[in-house]
């Protein structure tokens, strides 16, 4: 069965790291860089999280994901670059265009924290199936029917794109424009949507009735299907992220 | 219109099985929005209508749950908006129990009000992540207006979100609103946890 997922599957130190301990590199990592708004030591981090993901073999999947933010990125960097409260040093200018540098500098800061969060939210997603997290995180405590929504959407999502193409042709076939002026586009969207809402309704239905027959409810322990997998260095790797976590609090409150 | 509380943990099983399938609408709804070009996104249908269906919990829970799906699958970035959509799905939850689902004009309203509280809770959070703009071209254009005439950032950003979130938000409540209202009684039934689906 197709699932959404972006995982690769490669052979790499990173794949086995744990991944609840990948999840808190996630947090740190992220958590810093808004602690300590130094420029360099946020390029620092940032550099860190590529490099992880150039040991976990993923490099180049991560582009794909960073073009999905460009434009946040690009209006980060004319925005703040024109138009930052502080500006007042003159950096350069184009015609009527002017750069100022404390607005660039911000701009620069906040770019590499966009940058340093999407990649490490990329190396957690890029080598971990998303089974196994979930898992990990039932083990640690979180709710099995959280753990069971998490995962079904994954399965439904494909699912449900599947039949988008079908509903599409179908109401085409009866007539239904969808090219034209917003009014024909936007009454488009109802024989479209409604579809949707209808099956995957009526299909919820079915699967409240397969989860109850199948104990979804009941109070016992639950158990799991999968052996766990051994990971390598799992306690080290996160003390040493929460040391680094506490010394950059500590940092932050005495500087 | 329920006997229950509309904060009661006990989840039904049904409305537990709502929430994968709200998160599905969202997905297909921006789709769809996509796909005709519409000039909005339209990506918290699912959410709405599992609010209007469920009461807020599971409202909140599905836009909470959403935005970390598309975290970890699609785009990193909305992971930081899982605040924003838990309000939207527990407003709209709790307006619509109490009451507030009679006709379009009420559900104009109830827009209205999730638009104003999606862009309060987005403002600190835009603040605080990239500075106060949204990455949408028209609220940061309106963003870049209001900070060269002196406006202050948090007014600037919250100027931002409301041009980005209010029209959204009011399409996004009536087209659910329409929906709902067409939707066969017996399915309302079950998500309300009543009774029968309870007690196979």
């Amino acid at each position: 069965m197709s699932t959404m997922t972006l995982y690769v599957d490669k052979k790499s130190f990173i794949h086995h790291v744990a991944p609840l301990t990948k999840l808190l590199y996630v947090m740190v990592s992220i958590a810093i860089t808004y602690i300590i708004p130094k420029l360099e030591f946020v390029l620092f981090v940032t550099l860190t999280s590529l490099l992880i993901l150039a040991i976990g073999k993923v490099f180049r999947k991560i582009l794909p994901i960073l073009a999905l933010s460009i434009l946040l990125i690009i209006s980060i960097i004319i925005v703040q670059g024109f138009f930052h409260p502080e500006n007042q040093t003159v950096l350069y200018s184009i015609g009527f265009i002017t750069f100022y540098k404390e607005g660039l500098t911000f701009a620069a800061l906040l770019t590499l924290r966009v940058l340093n969060m999407i990649m490490s939210f990329g190396i957690l997603i890029l080598t971990t199936k998303h089974d196994e997290l979930v898992e990990d995180l039932i083990k640690k405590g979180m709710s099995p029917k959280i753990g069971y929504v998490l995962l079904s959407v994954l399965q439904l999502i494909p699912q449900m794109r599947a039949t988008m193409g079908k509903i599409t042709d179908a109401q085409r076939s009866r007539g239904m424009e969808t090219e034209g002026n917003l009014l024909v586009r936007v009454k488009a969207f109802f024989p479209l949507i409604v579809p949707v809402v209808l099956n995957s309704l009526h299909n919820t239905r079915e699967r409240a009735i397969a989860l109850e027959v199948r104990g979804f409810n009941t109070k016992m322990k639950k158990t799991f299907l999968n052996l766990s997998k051994e990971y390598q260095y799992t306690k080290t790797i996160q003390s040493i992220l929460w040391a680094i976590l506490i010394v950059t609090i500590a940092w932050r409150i005495l500087s | 219109m329920s006997k229950k509380s509309m904060w009661t943990l006990k989840l039904s099983t049904a409305a537990i099985a709502l929430i994968p399938a709200a998160i599905g609408i969202n997905y297909l709804g921006k789709l769809f929005a996509g796909l005709l070009k519409l000039p909005l996104w339209l990506d918290s249908i699912g959410t709405v209508l599992a609010s209007m269906l469920a009461g807020p919990i599971i409202g909140a829970l599905s836009g909470i749950i959403n935005n970390v799906i598309f975290g970890l699958t699609v785009d990193p970035i909305s992971t930081v908006y899982a605040i924003t959509s838990g309000a939207i799905g527990l407003v709209v939850g709790v307006m619509a129990y109490k009451g507030w689902l009679k006709s379009i004009k009420t559900a104009i309203v109830i827009g209205l009000v999730v638009g104003l509280v999606a862009a309060v809770v987005s403002t600190p959070l835009n603040i605080i992540f990239w500075g106060g703009q949204t990455g949408n071209v028209w609220g940061d254009a309106f963003y870049a207006f209001l900070v060269s005439n002196n406006f202050p950032v948090w007014l600037a950003s919250f100027g931002d979100s409301i041009v980005v979130d209010v029209p959204d938000k009011v399409a996004t409540v009536i087209v659910s609103y329409l929906i709902f209202r067409g939707l066969p009684k017996n399915f309302i039934s079950i998500f309300r946890g009543s009774d029968k689906i309870e007690e196979l």
